[in-house]
This record gives C-alpha cells, structure tokens and sequence, in this order.
C-alpha cells in the first residue's frame, strides 16, 4: 500500500489514541496495521518511525507500558493504562487553583515545565502578572533530588571530581542559585552542595532504594549554612570579628545589611563602626574592598594589614 | 509566541486544550489561542488536524471539534477528557513556584495557596512521583529563602497603586548618592537581589533599581496608575551597547561567572584551570572596583587601561588607611 502524507501531529494522536482505547497490549506490527498507512512500509524505516514515535510520547510523560519475552522469540506488546495516564483530580477549590496559577505566573524560570502543570490543572497563566514577582533559576536535576528527598533515597553524584554518596534531607534555593542538604557518607558529616556545580548531565546521578534514611527530626534546609558567606566554615558567633568603619554615605545601607546589633560605635560625622565575621577572609575581603573608600577596616591588626597588603598588591601590579 | 513548533509541542498544547474545551464546549478562538500562548491560525490549524484523527471504525469521529467563525465549537467527549498527569519536572515546577510565591511580599501561607499546595503534594505522592508510603504533605523539603530588604514592601505597596516616592539611591557605577522621585511599577527578586522597575523622573525613563540601595523613602502622596502590563526585564544588568573587557581569571576568580552576565568564556591550558572571559562592563570604576576584588587571582587582556584604573582605585583606598 502507498504511504499516505500524515501529518506527525496526527499519527502520534492516533498512536496514542489506539494504546489507550486497546483492551489488549498490542506488538508493533498490530499497531500499524490499525494505523494503515501511516507508517512507512520497509520494515527498518517503519521500525524507526515508531520508535520515535514511541520516545516522543514518552517524553510527553506518557506512561506507556511494554511487555516483552526476548528469549522466547515473541514481540514485545504495548499499552497505555488510562489510570495512570490520567491527571488524578487534586479536587482544588476555585480559589486554590487561582492561588497556583498567579504563583507561576509570579515566578520566571527558563523552562515551561511551570505554565504546563498549570494548563493541565485546567487553568491558564496568561493576563496573570501582578506587581511582584521572583525569577528561579531552574536545574535539571531538581526534580531527581526532589524526588530522592521525598522518598528518603540516597543519590551518588560527581562533586569536586569525586564520587559523593549522600543522603538528601533537603534542598534550597538561596542568593540565586540551588543546594542540596545531606548527610555525606564519604565524610560521614552534613555537607551543602551547589546543584549547578555537580559533575556530569542530571542522568549521571543514581538514585538509590525508597526508604533508604531517616531525615533528622526538625530539619530546616535554611538553617543548614549561614546567610552570610562571610561567616561560612564557623558555626554562628564562634569566629574571628573584625571591626570596620563605615563613612556616612554607605553607613545606613550597611547597617541595614548587617543589622543594627552590629552597630557598636556611632560617630558625630555619621559614620559608624560594625562588628563582622571574617572567618571566610576571601569572602570578607570582596565584602569590604567592595564598599571602596568607604569602609576602612580598624581591627584586628591582622585582618587590617591582610587587608593593606591586598590594596598594595593591586595598587603596585598594575602600575608596573 | 515562540517560531515554527514541532510536532511533539504541539500535540502536548492540544492535550492540554482538549479536556478544557470539553469542558466549557463551545468559546471564541481568540481566547483559546490567548489562553494557550498561540496565535489563532495555529488553534485552528492543530484544532483541524485533531478532528481528522481516528481508528477504525471510528475514522473521523473519535475527537468532535470545529471552528466556525471565530468560535470553537466541540461535541460529544469520547477521548482525552481527561489531562495527561504531571511529569516530574512540573510538579517540581509547580512546588518551586508555590514555595516562592509565599515568600513573596503580600503572600498569606495560610491561604488558598498553602491549601492548594498541600492538595498538589498529596497528589504527586499519588502518582508516583513521591513516596507512596506518606500520606501527609512533605513539602518542607524544599525551602525557597528570597529574603528581602526591610524597604521591599513598601516599594511593592507603592507598585500596586502607582504611588510616587523620594528616595536616595547609590549608584556604584557611579559610586555616588542621588535624590530622585520614582514610581515603581513591578518588584522582582532575580540572583538573590530585590529589584524595583520604576518611571524614574531624573532620567524621564524606566529603570531598574536595586532595592537594598535605596535609602531614605518618603511617599510624597502623589500617584501615577498605571494599567500597563509590566514584566521582569529579561537579562536586564546585560546591554548590548555596554563596552566589554576580556579577563583571564584563576579558578578562585570564576565566581564572577556565576554573578555576571558573561558573553564568551573560553578555558584556557596555560595556566590549567583558568578562563579567559569577556564581560559587559557596566562603568570604567565598576570594573576597577571588580578587579581590586580579585586581586592577583585577574589578568586584564583588554580594555589596556583598566589595569591602571584599578591601581588607581587601590591606592585611593589605601590613603584611607
């Protein structure tokens, strides 16, 4: 029989359409005789059109489901359960699905993935941007983690060049960019990783049995490192301080960025001194040099001489 | 609406289109297209197409759908009645965008939003596609911290009414304080940074803010409505008529790839594990300001004088010493 011109829209519709009305699985051969003409009649080309089309749907989330006996010479037969094809019905109220829909219209990402859930949940993003609104950045990854989290399964990735084991307690998104939070069998201690920082693609990371830890009771992802970099590698108060003095033109952006607590000396020409962790020199350096001429850091000596000799440094290498 | 789509795009809009259009059965084909991010011509092209489909013996009968003057009519419901279910990467999607939605300013966690995410994590628990074994929402292990500059709100309180303010705000380009009178039209928190788009009558434009700069707000009681449609400005800190430096950057420099919008990156062999990298450079001082920071860890290639721009700074600071 002569190929038919199909347009691919409908020939993956009827494909679809047949594995979900089918009462019985059907093999490949089945299908296209139900589907005359529509795909191709050499066998290798008909076996690659399917296969495509097979991928395709799949990749759509279609749950389609294949029987296969290799080692008794049978072809493998495939279906479509309509239970598990279907959206269960999350019996949202009006209100709430309105709430879900003006959440993903508030929050920019680079995929669609957001605007599609939300199409499926019967309801549309379009018209919906308010005065707020948030930009995510999005990981392939993520919904693999998310997924480990909940189910309490230990995932094996490339961090640093190195094979981690960890169990995920959770994950948080902070300063713009991802982490997950776990206990780190190799280390045997909690550790933070950055998720745009693991080696390899998202099919890399192995996912281990369901109910494979416990989540420490009370665990707060937020609470896992400290907001400050500068304060990163020490627990909260317990580091070296360095006083530095603010000139009145940044004083009051800078005591709003430290808190006022931090405050411990307030000047007549409205400068003032703030108390700040400098255990992470790297990250107090870029903090203080960032503030240019106006921050002078006063003590300790030798986090002022560090500070000295970086400035004379740069003030030297490039006059030569 | 985004160039020629494939075939897989768009049978994944119509099985989303379907079940809605079963639903309400009969509506304009301006709104459906609206709706769906399509132009018209596409609905009604994909709508066609899907109404030829069938299987024997039903050829041309299993989807009852057609357009008739700008109207969509659909008939009897025999299939896709029904949504496919959500892939993994929506429903984290939809759990990331609800987690960020209640950190927002204004947001009620205790409202419909918490609500419906807790009916939303119960059913991707249904699905599969978290731990079958829990029956209660687990949703806490996805924390979002957008946390806000104490100024936020009511700068995001003044978007929704269009109301006017006097605020100082340093510029670091500039490294100066201004007085200007803006009227914010849309907050946005992008890269961990609060972002105010206000009309701005010091420069008669629309510019973007960063809130933690601002200092000294004042409401001076007048308003300025507005029903425009305003968005997060795409990759707003990159203008493509900003001048760029090429800089060669030590691994402890590479963190500024993450920061900045980077136009090229090239690594390099000698020294392994740098990169040669060329940016949008924002002021002549940002940049010095930039390369104080990263001291021996940044080799300037071009522009030649930002070296010398940097010292310059360097000894600046110094003197305060």
């Amino acid at each position: 029989m002569a190929e038919r011109r199909v347009d691919r829209v409908e020939r993956l519709t009827n494909l679809l359409a047949l594995l979900l009305e089918t009462s019985q699985p059907l093999t490949m051969i089945e299908v296209c005789g139900e589907l005359a003409g529509q795909y191709p009649d050499e066998e290798r080309n008909r076996r690659a059109a399917f296969e495509r089309d097979k991928a395709a749907l799949r990749d759509l989330g279609v749950p389609i489901e294949t029987e296969s006996n290799l080692g008794q010479g049978t072809p493998a037969t495939y279906r479509i359960d309509r239970r598990a094809y279907e959206l269960s019905d999350l019996d949202l109220d009006a209100d709430e699905r309105r709430a879900l829909q003006v959440a993903v219209a508030a929050v920019r990402t680079d995929a669609s993935a957001g605007r599609n859930a939300i199409w499926k949940l019967g309801g549309s993003t379009a018209g919906e941007v308010g005065p707020v609104s948030a930009v995510l950045p999005d990981r392939p990854e993520l919904p693999i983690i998310r997924a480990a989290v909940a189910n309490r399964s230990t995932i094996t990735f490339v961090y640093r060049d190195e094979q981690r084991l960890v169990d995920p307690w959770g994950l948080l998104l902070r300063g713009g960019f991802w982490y997950v939070v776990g206990h780190d069998h190799g280390r045997d201690a909690k550790r933070t990783f950055r998720i745009d920082r693991f080696g390899g693609s998202s099919d890399d990371i192995e996912v281990g049995p369901v109910g494979a830890f416990e989540r420490p009771e009370s665990f707060d992802p937020r609470e896992a490192f400290p907001t400050d970099p500068k304060q990163i590698g020490h627990a909260v108060g317990d580091g070296l301080m360095a006083v530095v003095r603010i000139d009145d033109e940044r004083a009051p952006a800078v005591e709003r960025e430290v808190g006022s607590d931090r405050v411990i000396d307030r000047h007549a020409d409205g400068s003032i001194d703030v108390q700040v962790a400098a255990s992470n020199i790297d990250a107090f350096r870029s903090w203080v040099i960032g503030l240019l001429d106006h921050a002078v850091v006063i003590s300790p000596p030798q986090v002022r001489s560090a500070i000295m000799d970086w400035l004379a440094a740069v003030s030297a290498r490039s006059a030569s | 609406m985004s160039g020629p789509r494939n075939a897989e795009e768009r049978l994944a809009r119509l099985l989303v289109m379907l079940p809605w259009l079963m639903e309400v059965g009969e509506v304009p084909l301006a709104d459906v297209a609206a709706r769906y991010d399509l132009s018209e011509a596409e609905v009604q092209k994909d709508l066609e197409l899907v109404a030829m489909c069938g299987l024997p013996p039903f050829v041309d009968e299993m989807i009852d759908v057609f357009v008739d003057d700008g109207l969509v009519f659909v008939g009897v419901p025999r299939l896709f009645t029904r949504p496919l279910r959500l892939t993994a990467p929506e429903g984290f999607s939809l759990l990331a965008s609800a987690r960020a939605a209640m950190e927002l300013p204004g947001a009620d966690p205790d409202g419909p939003l918490g609500r419906g995410l807790l009916k939303l994590a119960r059913a991707l628990s249904d699905a599969g596609l978290d731990a079958a074994d829990r029956s209660v929402d687990d949703t806490a292990g996805v924390a979002i911290d957008l946390h806000r500059p104490p100024a936020t709100d009511a700068i995001a309180d003044a978007a929704v009414i269009g109301a006017e303010l006097a605020v100082t705000y340093f510029s670091p380009a500039r490294d100066t304080t201004s007085q200007r009178l803006i009227v914010p039209r849309h907050v946005f928190v992008d890269a961990g940074n609060w972002y105010v788009v206000a009309d701005d009558d010091r420069s008669g434009e629309r510019r973007t803010f960063r809130i933690d700069r601002i200092d000294d707000l004042a409401a001076t009681g007048r308003t300025d409505r507005s029903d425009e449609i305003i968005e997060t400005p795409g990759a707003f800190f990159d203008d493509e008529d900003l001048p760029l430096a090429t800089l060669r950057l030590a691994p402890q420099a590479q963190w500024i790839l993450d920061r900045y919008p980077v136009r090229r990156r090239t690594p390099m062999t000698d020294p392994a594990g740098w990169v040669e990298a060329e940016l949008p450079v924002a002021s002549e001082r940002w940049l010095a300001r930039l390369l104080i920071r990263l001291g021996a860890d940044a080799v300037v290639v071009s522009p030649a004088d930002a070296g010398a721009g940097a010292a310059a700074l360097a000894s600046a600071i110094l003197a305060r010493y």
